[in-house]
């Protein structure tokens, strides 16, 4: 893992695969390197019975069981998995510990964006060696789908609705018969999907109106919402363990302060549901208020301290991190986010300690 | 593993051997696998007596219950009166249910006594001593609570959060089913009592001495078990079906015999009792709130049904679940939300497959949900996407509505109501809501329906509700001649009629003592005359109320009261023939409201400016009688005014419509009228602003005014002109009311002639685009559906 920033997670969490798949004794679907229970276990964690004794595997998905449930389900069968939701949910993630747990490859993706064209999702060319040598297997450029199809392993499409919706719909035929034809190849040109292939997708709520997907894809896939974190308890768990690997793998050798973290947690956990926890009413911003971005604030003050502060993290960094994270899209948010700070520095239960110093350094927000 | 106390005790507490006498039977309330392992329980045991938790006092209407002509849902319905203030300072009524549905175990059990042969009793406390034993906000006098089947023990608290916890399942009631329901089908009797009795010794064990007296436990414990003892000595096998948390409180009082004889109080037969009630699934879903037993009851009645039918367990969650996600998909298609046959399997097929994940043996609703969630929801899940979802919860959880058979018991009112809705035919046997329409004049059936809604809105049951039709107590839509009713049963619906029990035998007859109870306690000439509307409404005579309307007329000394009731009065003559109602005091008690007004009238001249707005509605209706049914009258009306007008200090609204009745019957009074008008314009800028409250009290008793030769617009004009804004935006909504009175054609003719005061044509003064009517009647549908949709109907 050293000298990357960021493995992919069959990498990652190499130790964990392997002993979850010598242990597992459960029935696994054709070509998946573990079994829908494993992978479960992989994903929210539990511990495995080896015969050294107990292993305990990390959680590594936070929110609701079942959703992992549902669509470890979904991927064993004939329909793709869709996961929509708010910027931020950690649906990608939740794809790569799939793909990571079921194929034992998380890296074979399509990313969907607006220039996203059929060649990316199905096939092209490598044109040197169809000048040179025509249409053959050797100059062809398999895409993800088609490696997907062709190892028997899931095929990732990230943000599909960032992609047009014609070029969606090249996805229905292969979904549909399971073959992907390349005229061009002639008599070779028919591929068969092998057992354990499926699609992965992943689509943002806020991209709804982008390229909205056909209602026959929409039929090939099972969706399931992923939501934001609701207990602000958890939130504040999430944020310190996903800023203890960051700095670690950023070599940033200092401790996170849980109480900033708090701190950080409630004031996205009330902006996003646009009441403080005694019940009165704010504005809601228009940034995405997502956990992940709030990890990003975090890892950004933790690295002001490090860098700047002397190991110290300031209410006032992180208060100034806030701005920029906030701030993105519309400057009324800045409005808002100073609303925020005035009203909830009258509650009783924001009064003391760190809260006072953090709302005191609202004079930053300007 | 390590043995822990309740282990041991729960082995004892499940020996189940041919030297058993006493076996104790936990139950949790409509459990299927309950009622199913108590059948089989049973049969090995073969008991002389079955002994249910349940309140005593109910005991005669066990036979009502297992009748073959009840249907269920249904309930025993409790009520005490606590007159004698044993339950608290407060004297208060209270009332309780205890539901059956065909999968509860103690409807089983009694069922399996009548089956055997053999006695069955309910041996808890009669439900007034358990009020009387329960401390404040505790066990059944929680605020709210109605319903005796509770099992809030086994689902709250620390240990099954734990539990779910550890087994990573999402709720109780998810763990309820998966470790209990479907698990405890293939156990063994004794396997499955040593399961639930050390379940619910872990419940029991983790709650204090403290919470089990105030909430009424322990003497409810102590009575059960003296009741077991007593049976003991009479019955060689005796088993006892209650509350798993009941069955090691009442084990061990037997094993030490630790067990006083309790004393009941001496109530009054009329402040307590027990009726069998039709109940319905709604009410008995534990997710509604009730706290009564499981969720989805109609579910798990399903499941028990096919259990009993087949006598097999297996398979019938996997079929029950099937059908309901069949029925489920079909209601979304019909409800414009198509599912495909390929929705279906690929829903059932993560149904199986989350069994498997879960370790579950067959799928149950927890998984149907997952089912449906992952395959029919196409896209984000949100409220709106979320339909099958709230489909399946319907369906689940049911909707039909119970019946007793056999009327012996039933109170002769919930007996009447129904008679009633079968002759009106309306469907009382379901729990849905339902609408009505009654053509009041055209159809012969419009006015007993109209009269029967009103009778049970009267009684306050909560049965119907008027959607649209005439409101004669306020007057409002008088001229409708259809209404529209909704109308739900609901137990409520009985409870109340229940609770009316001692005001008659019928609907009718009970509606007509609450109206003289209420005329005998009324002092006000308006409240009397409204019940005398509800009377009017509900086509029932009042005896004697000609005497007692005219005593409550003549010692109000209210002219408003008397004055709205006058109204309401007058609604009632002219309406009797229309509605065909028999009463002919009206016009007498029109003359009595009358007399008492006119004397009162010249010295409302000066009445404070908030009841000014009523005291015109009634010189107006003054008037308007005079025109009309009263015409002997009118000159003492006129001579009634005239002395009001002479008052030193007048309110200018009711000045200014005393002045326009007056100009009605006297033209010259018109010229009264604008010199007044031109005083309140010479004045200062407060008397000024007093104009345009003259101009509203005169315009709301003779618009016409405006229309005759005289300066009032011009008048109007100059008082608006002549103010600024601020002053203006004061007297803006009394000037808004006195033109309010105006017909569109009437408003047009004004515009027209203010315009022609600056020199300009009607035309073009107006301003704005005309919209076509078209788009109007096109908005106009458009809010009546979002609104309609918003009140959660289907749009």
């Amino acid at each position: 893992m050293e000298g990357y920033i960021k493995p992919p997670v069959e990498i990652r969490y190499a130790d964990e695969l392997k002993v979850l798949a010598e242990n597992d004794k459960g029935r696994r679907p054709e070509n998946w390197k573990l079994s829908p229970a494993a992978v479960r276990t992989f994903i929210i964690g539990g511990t495995v019975e080896t015969p050294e004794g107990e292993v305990k595997i990390s959680r590594k998905f936070y929110g609701n069981d079942a959703l992992v449930e549902r669509a470890v389900i979904t991927l064993a069968g004939s329909r793709g998995l869709m996961l929509v939701g708010e910027p931020g949910t950690a649906k990608t993630m939740l794809s790569e510990l799939l793909s990571a747990a079921c194929c034992g490859c998380s890296t074979n993706t399509v990313q969907g964006t607006a220039g996203t064209t059929e060649d990316m999702i199905k096939y092209s060319w490598n044109y040197a060696l169809l000048l040179s040598k025509g249409p053959c297997r050797e100059a062809l450029v398999p895409s993800p789908l088609l490696i997907g199809m062709e190892k028997g392993i899931f095929a990732r499409f990230e943000e599909i609705t960032r992609t047009p919706a014609e070029i969606q719909d090249s996805l229905i035929s292969v979904m549909s018969d399971q073959i992907l034809n390349i005229p061009e190849l002639g008599d070779e040109g028919l591929v068969l999907a092998r057992p354990g292939f499926n699609i992965i997708g992943t689509a943002n709520t806020r991209d709804k109106g982008v390229n909205e997907m056909s209602g026959a894809l929409k039929r090939r896939f099972n969706f399931e919402t992923v939501k934001p974190v609701g207990d602000v308890r958890l939130e504040k768990k999430i944020i310190i363990q996903e800023a203890e690997n960051m700095a670690a793998a950023g070599h940033i050798d200092m401790p996170v302060d849980a109480d900033i973290a708090e701190l950080l947690a409630v004031t996205y956990h009330e902006l996003r549901e646009g009441r403080t926890a005694e019940g009165t009413a704010v504005e809601k911003p228009n940034a995405v208020m997502s956990t992940a971005e709030a990890v990003s604030v975090y890892f950004q003050t933790l690295s002001h301290a490090w860098y700047y502060g002397g190991g110290r993290i300031e209410p006032a960094v992180l208060t100034q991190s806030l701005v920029g994270a906030v701030c993105k899209e519309n400057k009324d948010d800045l409005g808002k986010l100073r609303a925020y700070f005035n009203t909830v520095s009258k509650e009783e239960s924001k009064a003391g300690g760190l809260w006072k110093e953090y709302l005191n350094s609202s004079k930053l927000l300007n | 593993m390590e043995r822990i106390p309740e282990f041991l005790e729960a082995a004892e507490l499940s020996e189940l051997n041919e030297n058993t006498r006493l076996l104790f039977f936990p139950i949790r309330h409509h459990s299927p696998v309950c009622s199913y392992q108590l059948k089989k329980t049973a049969e090995r045991f073969s008991p002389d007596i079955i002994l249910i938790e349940g309140p005593s006092d109910a005991n005669e209407l066990i036979p009502v219950l297992t009748a073959e002509d009840t249907v269920l849902p249904a309930a025993i319905y409790y009520f005490y009166k606590d007159k004698k203030k044993l339950v608290s300072e407060d004297a208060e009524d209270h009332r309780c249910y205890y539901p059956f549905v065909n999968s509860s175990p103690e409807l089983n059990a009694l069922k399996l006594a009548k089956e055997l042969g053999i006695k069955a009793r309910f041996i808890d406390l009669p439900y007034c001593e358990i009020l009387i034993n329960t401390a404040e906000t505790k066990g059944l006098r929680k605020s709210g609570k109605q319903n005796y089947a509770d099992d809030s023990r086994l689902t709250s608290g620390e240990l099954y959060r734990a539990l779910c916890e550890k087994t990573g399942i999402r709720t109780f009631e998810e763990f309820w089913e998966k470790h209990f329901e479907i698990s405890g089908l293939t156990l063994s009797p004794q396997e499955f009592l040593n399961v639930m009795h050390t379940y619910c010794l872990m419940i029991r064990n983790s709650t204090s001495d403290d919470e089990i007296k105030l909430d009424g436990t322990a003497a409810r414990e102590q009575f059960m078990a003296e009741q077991i003892l007593s049976a003991m000595k009479e019955h060689s096998k005796v088993m006892v079906v209650t509350g798993g948390f009941h069955s090691a409180g009442l084990f061990r009082l037997v094993k030490t015999g630790n067990v006083k004889p309790f004393r009941l109080h001496k109530i009054a037969d009329d402040c307590k009792g027990c009726y069998p009630a039709a109940y319905s699934y709604e009410a008995a879903d534990a997710l509604r709130g009730y706290a009564s037993g499981m969720p989805y009851p109609y579910f798990y009645d399903m499941i028990f049904e096919r259990i009993s039918a087949r006598h097999d367990p297996s398979g019938a969650y996997d079929e029950v679940t099937l059908d309901l996600l069949v029925r489920t998909a079909k209601e979304s298609s019909k409800q414009d939300l198509p599912v495909a046959i390929s929705d279906v399997t690929a829903a059932q097929t993560m149904m199986s497959g989350l069994a498997a994940l879960r370790n579950i043996r067959e799928s149950g609703i927890y998984e149907l949900t997952d089912g449906v969630t992952s395959s029919f929801i196409k896209g984000e899940k949100t409220i709106a996407s979320s339909l099958p979802l709230d489909i399946l919860a319907r369906l689940a959880r049911g909707d039909s509505i119970g019946h007793i058979g056999d009327k012996t018991h039933t109170p002769p009112l919930i007996s009447d109501f129904e008679h009633m809705c079968e002759v009106l035919r309306l469907k009382h046997l379901s729990s849905m809501r339902q609408n009505a329409e009654c053509a009041l004049f055209t159809s012969a059936k419009g006015l007993p329906l109209s009269r029967f809604f009103h009778m049970m809105s009267y009684l306050g049951t909560g049965f119907c509700t008027l959607v649209k039709g005439a409101d004669l107590r306020t007057g409002r839509d008088r001229n409708r001649v259809r209404e529209e009713w909704v109308y739900q049963r609901t137990p409520q619906v009985d409870a109340v009629l229940i609770d009316h029990i001692a005001d008659g035998f019928t609907v009718e007859e009970a509606c007509r003592t609450l109206a003289m109870r209420s005329l005998r306690n009324e002092r006000r000439c308006e409240r009397a005359a409204g019940t005398a509307v509800d009377c009017f409404m509900m086509n029932i005579p009042i005896e004697g109320g000609m005497e007692r309307l005219a005593d409550i007329t003549s010692s109000d000394g209210d002219f408003f009261s008397v004055g709205m009731g006058m109204q309401q009065f007058e609604t009632l003559y002219r309406l009797r023939k229309l509605y065909k109602y028999e009463d002919e005091s009206s016009f007498k008690l029109i003359e009595l409201c009358w007399s008492k007004l006119i004397a009162a009238l010249p010295t409302m001249a000066d009445v404070p400016n908030e009841q000014a707005d009523k005291c015109i509605t009634i010189m107006k209706r003054m008037g308007e009688l005079s025109d009309t049914i009263l015409p002997d009258r009118k000159e003492g009306l006129i001579s009634a005014l005239k002395l009001l007008i002479k008052e030193e200090n007048k309110q200018p609204a009711v000045y200014g419509a005393a002045l326009g009745l007056l100009s009605r019957f006297d033209i010259s009074y018109e010229k009264t009228a604008e010199l007044a008008m031109k005083g309140y314009l010479a004045g200062s800028l407060n008397i000024k602003k007093q104009g345009a409250d003259f101009l509203k009290g005169l315009f709301s008793s003779a618009r016409d005014i405006v229309f005759a030769e005289n300066d009032f617009l011009r008048m109007a004009d100059e008082l608006i002109t002549g103010m600024d804004k601020e002053d203006f935006l004061e007297v803006l909504p009394q000037l808004r009311l006195a033109f309010g009175y105006f017909t569109p054609q009437e408003i047009r003719r004004t515009a027209a002639a203010v315009a022609s005061i600056y020199g300009e044509s009607g035309h073009e003064v107006l301003y704005g685009t005309k919209i076509d009517e078209a788009v109007f009647e096109l908005g106009r549908k458009l809010d009546s559906e979002i609104l309609q949709i918003l009140e959660g109907g289907k749009g």
